[in-house]
């Protein structure tokens, strides 16, 4: 039968043309059940290749062969009932489609196959493009923040091009990468969201539980993402045009000193800090005279804070796409190109991509596909952040550098470097020469290219193959002028760096599937193998000791110019490494009466990063749903309750984002000292001559395994009203095991650490997706969606200890020795430190004796810290002497925040009247703390000459001058006196410490997004020969409603390390845009 | 169907040809080519001598060797104690004094070091029989690579040995930690650690060549010094120790390990490999003067790189006190040879002047005499160094020799001894008897006076006494009293003698000098006798002012010496507290 049926179309095909001429012509309209015509519907003379689809006013025109009048036309339409009409002798056919109740457009791509929303029987969550439609913006992270229930996306800065931080309920690892896995068009693919336009985007599909990214395996423990991008429709061509453009401004400015301010603090400060600081205000500012400040008042202030970020940085997009298809064959093509400037100065990105998807159905039983992916960023500028410490950060020369141009009574050229503020230990530089001297070139080259075919070998057996490559080259070029921090590291003299990589990806999947129908029972199955490689090769050069006065451009041209001391080598190093997993996988679905669904998922992955014999990990899945809806009893309630499905999993997946060679032993001429800080040379001194020495540079542990995630899911599907309002809510439990921690080994095996699995965290939550259509008429119509999500975090074990510290290090040797804490029973994200409980007094002190190390000595039952950077005074913060010891020191610390939200979520409210429309959405974070550690330092006066927050110094401040004559107050009833109203500490001149006055509530509601769009009417429309025309305006980051004082809440400056969520320190400042754009259908 | 059954059989066979094209083992071994694993060390002689250089680093620098080993853990004894006088800490003077508990600052890294130098010596021991080159390389590289095997055994016998004389029954781990299941390795018996360590050095002997051999003269293991440490473990293995069970006994069946000694001495004279330096002081001159004389000095450590990891403080802690602003840069010593020990030596021994100075030198490079009870060592010592190194650079690159061939002159002397008696005969070298032995030490620290080097006793307790008075003249300041009294169970007993004896001279100012004159000769200086007692004028040209010398010696100063000692605890040193916390298994060393 199935020779005779391909026999059969062989012949069909090859007689179209022959045919021909004795053809005639079928016409008609198609429109939808409310009237409306519908362009893009594709026809189909069923069982040949012979079709066409309908045009804007839904009609169509199809040749049929003579001999046609038994033949049947398909219509068929996404999110409606496709429809089949018997020919006849009918040369005018008009049809009326029905809209699919059976969950519009829902097909949900679960790995490897795609299924009906309907039959899922894991929790996945999905964003279309029909929801992200109304969102111009450049990221698809940003498209997607705040839609999608159970994942977290956290833009780590505003700076463009900004990575993200996605978790997908919470993140189970401690010390290794929690990112999810991508799977873009079936191919795995490394940070996807970066090298995808959003435009480009047909849906997104989030697996969260192990009972959907177990078919994953090794790489499935941190969810999946799994992205399908747009592909035309067979029967037309379609050519869209999608563009805007607009500005992006600073959203929130910090209220700095004024100059008036400013200066009187400097002299406050000097006063305090002794007579060199004293001469040094004099010889900085032209006099000592405090009566003589009142002449800053009117100096007009210098904002840098506008200059640097105060532009509207405009930004454009285009992106045109050409679908269609025709005869089994659909494409698309899609180009895009932005440019955005960034608000900071001198910083823009500028990005150009390609994206080209073929699907061919060569007969019924062969297809193939073809994807191509090009996308070429560009981003320029420093930023304003850095891995490195306060010192490299850009951020505080913006806030902290002086406010006005006249010292001593001379106008200062802004544009020539001032030592004096440089070589004061804050080594603060003039915001506008830094970001000319600190030159940043970052460029990302992504071609991924992959194809897959299908064959179907019996009418149930089909095999898939399916086969990507994808080369990333990224180069960075760094130029730092002579009086960048780093070049006054280095001589004064300019340095630079390029550093090369190129990532190359290959994956290659086989999968045959089968499935069977038989009366009640549906039964399909899949198995299927694949290979994962990752190679990666970079280059990176520095030099240091540039001719002083050469360009950016020159240098990173001539690297070769630099000169540097004897001995000095530039640095050089080009790692290289490989990574490989190979993988068998298979999956049974089975159902019963559609009442019953039970999935079953295992695979094997081998990874080359464990040892062998230990390569293979097993993953294991398992789920069922019962549609209630089906059950007799629920019958009298079918018009209300369209869908009730209860769903039930579980499931192992793995983590396996670990370092190579991890369980290998490694040599090195560099091993850890003994001392246990930093390293040092194995080499042995033969004969006076140092012989270099190999030896281990850490205890490789041969016994390494995949961190493991069991995941348990209970879930709830209900629609209702005819699918109107669909409701979803499910519930987790999701251990981590095996993680891997450094744990301390006894010290006779040579080492004293070790990379152990050993931890466990917990995360336990609940989501919950609403959406549905409020309100419908045939003019007005207003859908929602809503989602919130609730997760709780818990360190369940870290081996053979209780906790350990980490440091963020924002500060370096100015900063805490540690600021967060990893606790068994606690979330991770424990910030740590003092607790503030107000200043000291006048009272709290025995006197002042002056020329010595603490003046003033503190009365007996007043706790200070005796080895304070800056001693206790009158005025300065005070911290709670916790243990009661009598004195402050480290032992009075204890957790002072917590970085977890409570919940989180998002409101998309989606409108359409006439032909306008309009979508407002709203995200929300609630119940998380953040580490502000730029109010730290910005409150901070540690450093003379700087710049503070105007919360830092102002009437309620605490003063130890007098205000009429600006000296220091020594005496306790005066200091009394003078501060009766005070309310609020000094700033602190000490080192920067960890308080819970720098700890703030992170929550906040966002007025995300608000977009206005008008079409124009179609009788118009096709009076210009086209088929859709749609103007809209667009604000993002409209306004945020928060308490959290700094730029903005939604922060995570050290996106590096788990450990250390929640901290802003150096963040590039958020910003909003207005937007104004077009779309337009040919 | 026939054909659709062969359709079905095809699509199986093209799966499996894409699975199977390439093996999953091999697939997914991916070796690492930007870092170097160990096999490919070890699978070349480049890569094997650096892994060897990588086991051998752990002897040199601060924390072994370059001074915690050398210079704080083998005092107090009675020879020289740590100075300081009464102040106690919880650092190198709570060692001296014995004063000390697990939690003391000076034995974690150490400990962690020489168990480095352990686990890299066991790779080295794992990997090089492992290498193709060992079983296949040409005939010069399997030699090569069998040489470097049993260098490596050699070290790793020396840092466990180092171990064991200190701690006792410690772990003793003889596989990499990679291959170690369990690293809670528990406390191993001494006795059968030292035996694997014989069977190990009596495995490497044959495989490293002699000196001659060696090619240029290096400071680098030959057989000479594998003989010569084999034979110095058999002495320990058959001497006493601090048991676990509280008690100092003596290792089983000892004369069977004393015979081992004899042997592997006899084997080292007979060869006539080394020799005897025939001046005492020319000999360490050379260590100052950054000569290798691998003739007597058999096993040394070589120092270097002036950092803390890779150098000694040799000549800076240890030596006369020297003004930084000198010519010959800081010394800054932290021992002092007892008062006893100075009298110790018969005033023509030329070995008094090299282990014992009695001089510091101030900023303007002149000397003074030094109090007798601050009297500082002086076989590693600053202003000895060519070139001279001025300023205050801590580290002079000395090496530490570990195994001279005096000690195993001494050593045969001591085992054919208990053996045979003094004038027994073993072998056909010239020198066959214990007397021989000994007396061609003694002949050489009496250079230009060997008339005077006395009678030898030539009865067994006679002339083991003799012998034990012998090691103390020959090497002092060598870090190898103290040990050697351990193994003859007489620590306690010396430090009790020292005290009385230190009492007795500090009272014995009939026969010398309470207080002693000198004077600038150039910049060094000329002093009244120490064996008279203190002229009653100052003579002529000399200063008036004279220099403390028994009046030096002050009461509370003998009564801090070794002050702490306690037989039952003191023989070894408390295992780190951090060890015993981070390892379940491991028991402490008796009563601390």
């Amino acid at each position: 039968m199935k020779k005779h049926f391909l026999l059969l179309w062989l012949l069909l095909f090859g007689s179209i043309g022959l045919v021909a001429a004795q053809s005639r012509q079928v016409q008609g309209i198609v429109k939808s059940a409310e009237g409306e015509a519908l362009p893009g519907v594709t026809v189909l003379v069923e069982g040949t290749t012979n079709g066409a689809s309908t045009g804007p006013n839904g009609d169509y025109s199809i040749t049929l062969p003579a001999g046609s009048d038994n033949a049947t036309l398909r219509f068929s339409y996404v999110g409606y009932v496709s429809q089949a009409v018997k020919i006849g002798s009918q040369s005018t056919i008009n049809v009326t489609l029905a809209s699919d109740s059976k969950q519009l457009e829902d097909v949900v791509v679960i790995g490897y196959q795609a299924v009906q929303r309907r039959d899922v029987t894991g929790a996945v969550s999905s964003v279309s493009a029909q929801q992200i439609k109304d969102i111009p913006v450049n990221s698809a992270a940003e498209a997607l923040t705040g839609r999608l229930a159970g994942v977290q996306l956290t833009t780590s800065e505003g700076t463009p091009g900004a990575q993200a931080t996605v978790r997908v309920r919470g993140g189970g690892s401690i010390t290794q990468d929690n990112s999810p896995l991508y799977v873009v068009d079936g191919i795995q693919v490394e940070n996807a969201l970066a090298t995808i336009s959003p435009q480009d985007i047909q849906s997104v599909d989030v697996l969260k539980d192990a009972s959907a990214t177990a078919i994953y395996g090794a790489r499935g423990a941190n969810g999946v993402i799994i992205i399908t991008t747009k592909i035309g429709r067979e029967g037309r061509t379609v050519v869209n045009y999608n563009g805007f453009a607009g500005v992006r401004q600073l959203s929130r400015k910090l209220d700095l000193l004024s100059p008036g301010q400013f200066i009187r603090f400097q002299y406050e400060r000097a006063q305090l800090a002794g007579t060199t600081a004293q001469s040094d205000f004099k010889s900085t500012y032209g006099t000592s005279r405090y009566d003589s400040l009142s002449a800053f008042d009117n100096l007009p202030t210098l904002d840098w804070q506008e200059r640097i970020f105060g532009r509207d940085a405009f930004q454009q997009t285009h992106n045109v796409s050409i679908t269609g298809g025709s005869k089994g064959m659909n494409y698309a093509l899609s180009l895009t190109r932005n440019t955005e400037d960034g608000i900071q100065l001198g910083s823009s990105f500028d990005r150009y991509l390609v994206n080209f998807r073929l699907d061919n159905k060569v007969s019924e039983k062969f297809r193939f596909g073809f994807n191509a992916r090009y996308n070429v960023t560009r981003t320029l500028g420093a930023g304003t952040n850095s891995t490195g410490t306060s010192q490299t950060s850009r951020l505080r020369n913006v806030i902290e550098y002086r406010p006005f141009e006249f010292v001593g009574g001379v106008v200062q050229n802004q544009d020539a470097f001032d030592e004096t503020q440089a070589v004061s230990g804050a080594r603060l530089g003039n915001p506008e020469t830094l970001i000319n001297q600190e030159y940043r070139n970052n460029s990302q080259k992504v071609l991924n290219v992959n194809g897959s075919a299908a064959y179907s070998l019996l009418k149930n057996l089909t095999f898939r193959t399916t086969i990507g490559v994808e080369t990333a080259n990224t180069v960075q070029n760094a130029f730092n002028g002579p009086v960048t921090p780093v070049a006054r590291q280095n001589g004064n003299l300019p340095t630079a760096s390029i550093s090369t990589g190129e990532q190359i990806t290959l994956n290659n999947n086989n999968v045959l599937t089968y499935n069977l129908t038989k009366g009640k029972h549906s039964f399909d199955a899949l198995l299927g193998e694949e290979t994962y490689q990752i190679v990666n090769n970079s280059l990176n050069i520095g030099v240091f000791y540039l001719p002083k006065t050469i360009t950016a451009e020159r240098a990173l041209a001539g690297i070769n110019q630099s000169a540097p001391p004897a001995g000095v080598q530039p640095t050089f190093s080009s790692p290289s490494s490989k990574s490989r997993i190979l993988s068998g996988f298979s999956r049974l679905n089975y159902s019963f009466d559609d009442k019953y669904l039970f999935t079953a998922t295992f695979r094997a992955d081998g990874s080359s990063k464990f040892a062998d014999g230990r390569r293979v990990g097993y993953f294991p899945a398992a789920s069922v749903a019962w549609r209630i809806s089906k059950e007799s009893f629920m019958q009298p309630y079918s018009s209300t309750v369209s869908d009730l499905k209860l769903r039930l999993s579980y499931g192992l997946s793995g983590n396996n984002r670990i370092p190579n060679d991890q369980y290998r032993s490694l040599v090195g001429v560099q091993v850890p000292a003994i001392t246990g800080s930093g390293t040092t040379a194995s080499s042995y001194w033969l004969n006076e001559t140092g012989v270099p020495g190999l030896a281990n540079t850490a205890l490789a542990n041969e016994f390494l395994r995949w961190e493991t995630t069991a995941s348990r899911n209970v879930g709830i599907d209900l629609a209702l009203f005819d699918n109107r309002v669909q409701f979803t809510v499910d519930a987790y439990y999701n251990n981590t095991y095996d993680l891997l921690l450094s744990q301390a080994v006894p010290s006779t095996s040579g080492y004293s650490v070790q990379t152990q699995n050993t931890g466990k965290t917990s995360n336990r939550g609940l989501e919950f997706q609403l959406s549905g259509t409020v309100f419908r008429t045939t003019d007005f119509n207003w859908t929602a969606n809503t989602n919130l999500s609730f997760n709780r975090n818990r360190v369940e074990s870290l081996g053979d200890i209780q906790s350990f510290n980490f440091n963020s290090n924002w500060a370096g040797s100015d900063g805490p020795s540690f600021d967060y804490l990893i606790e068994v029973g606690q979330p991770l994200g424990q910030m740590y430190g003092y607790v503030n409980k107000g200043f000291y007094t006048a009272n709290d002190f025995e006197g002042y004796t002056s020329g010595v190390a603490r003046p003033w000595k503190p009365k007996t039952g007043v706790a200070v810290n005796p080895n304070a950077f800056a001693p206790e005074g009158p005025g300065d913060v005070r911290y709670e002497d916790l243990n009661g010891d009598g004195v402050i020191n480290d032992l009075d610390r204890k957790v002072i925040g917590n970085a977890n939200p409570k919940f989180t979520g998002g409101l998309n409210n989606q409108f359409t009247y006439k032909t306008f429309d309009a979508s407002i959405f709203l995200n929300w974070v609630v119940g998380n703390d953040i580490y502000n550690a730029n109010k730290i330092e910005f409150s901070s006066a540690l450093y003379p000459n700087t710049n503070l927050l105007a919360s830092a110094y102002n009437e309620n401040t605490y003063r130890n001058t007098d205000p009429v004559t600006g000296q220091l107050v020594t005496d306790v009833a005066r200091l009394n006196q003078i501060n009766q109203n005070a309310t609020q500490a000094a700033p602190s001149r000490g080192r920067y410490i960890t308080s819970s006055d720098a700890i703030e509530d992170g929550s906040f509601l966002r007025l995300n997004n608000v977009t206005l769009g008008y079409s124009l009417p179609k009788d118009l429309v096709q009076k210009l020969k086209i088929t859709g025309v749609r103007f809209y305006v667009t604000g993002s980051n409209l306004y945020t409603f928060t308490k959290y004082s700094g730029y903005d809440p939604e922060v995570s400056a050290r996106r590096s390390s788990p450990l250390s969520p929640g901290l802003d320190y150096a963040a590039y400042p958020r910003s909003r845009a207005f937007l104004a754009g077009l779309n337009l259908t040919f | 169907m026939n054909k659709l059954f062969r359709r079905r059989a095809a699509l199986t066979l093209a799966i499996a040809s894409l699975g199977g094209t390439f093996s999953c083992k091999d697939y997914l071994e991916v070796p690492p080519v930007s870092t170097v694993d160990t096999q490919y060390v070890f699978s070349s002689l480049d890569g094997t001598t650096s892994a060897l250089i990588g086991a051998y680093d752990l002897l040199s620098g601060d924390q072994t060797y370059g001074q915690r080993l050398s210079s704080y853990y083998p005092y107090d004894s009675d020879d020289i104690q740590v100075s300081g006088g009464t102040t106690l800490d919880q650092g190198r003077r709570g060692i001296a004094r014995f004063v000390l508990d697990p939690n003391n600052t000076e034995l974690l890294a150490p400990w962690n070091a020489l168990y480095q130098g352990v686990e890299r010596a066991n790779v080295c021991i794992a990997n090089i029989p492992k290498s193709p080159l060992y079983t296949n390389g040409t005939a010069a590289e399997q030699a090569a690579m069998k040489a470097m095997y049993g260098e490596a055994l050699t070290l790793r016998a020396q840092y466990l040995f180092e171990l064991i004389r200190n701690w006792g029954d410690v772990p003793a781990p003889f596989e990499p930690a990679a291959a170690t299941p369990d690293l809670r390795l528990p406390n191993a018996p001494r006795d059968a650690t030292y035996e694997r360590l014989l069977s190990d050095l009596a495995t490497a002997a044959p495989l490293v060549p002699w000196r001659s051999q060696a090619g240029t003269a290096s400071e680098r293991i030959t057989r000479g010094a594998i003989k010569a440490l084999r034979a110095r473990i058999a002495l320990y293995r058959g001497g006493y120790s601090l048991r676990s069970s509280g008690t100092v006994e003596r290792g089983s069946n000892y004369q069977q390990y004393y015979e081992i000694a004899r042997s592997e001495c006899a084997d080292i004279i007979v060869s006539g490999e080394h020799s005897l330096n025939p001046n005492f002081q020319t000999l360490f001159k050379n260590v100052n003067e950054l000569r290798v004389d691998n003739s007597e000095i058999m096993f040394e450590v070589a120092m270097g790189g002036a950092a803390g990891s890779s150098d000694s403080k040799l000549g800076y802690y240890t030596g006369p006190k020297i003004d930084p602003s000198s010519r010959y840069g800081q010394g800054n010593p932290g021992i002092n040879p007892l008062p006893t020990y100075f009298y110790a030596f018969d005033s023509v021994d030329t070995r008094r002047d090299v282990t014992i100075t009695y001089y510091s030198i101030g900023s303007t490079n002149l000397q003074s005499p030094a109090p007798l009870f601050s009297l500082t060592d002086g076989k590693f010592r600053r202003d000895w160094r060519v070139p001279l190194l001025p300023g205050t650079v801590q580290y002079l690159g000395y090496n530490w020799p570990l195994i001279r061939y005096a000690d195993v002159l001494l050593m045969f002397a001591e085992a054919q001894n208990e053996l045979a008696g003094p004038t027994a005969t073993f072998g056909t070298a010239a020198i066959n008897t214990p007397k021989l032995a000994l007396e061609a030490v003694r002949t050489r620290a009496f250079r230009g006076n060997t008339g005077r080097i006395g009678t030898t006793p030539t009865d067994k307790g006679g002339f083991f006494n003799m012998l034990v008075n012998e090691r103390l003249l020959e090497f002092g300041g060598e870090g190898i009293r103290k040990y050697d009294l351990l193994r003859w169970n007489l620590l306690g007993q010396k430090i009790a003698e020292a005290r009385t004896n230190l009492l007795a001279l500090k009272n014995d100012s009939l026969t010398k000098p309470s207080q002693i004159y000198y004077k600038q000769v150039g910049e060094g200086m000329q002093l009244t006798s120490f064996y008279k007692p203190r002229r009653a004028t100052v003579p002529t040209g000399f200063r008036t002012t004279p220099v403390q010398w028994l009046r030096n010696i002050s009461t509370t100063g003998i009564g801090a010496y070794a002050s702490g000692f306690t037989p039952g605890k003191s023989e070894l040193l408390p295992i780190p507290q951090v060890v015993i916390d981070n390892n379940r298994n491991l028991r402490q060393n008796p009563n601390y």
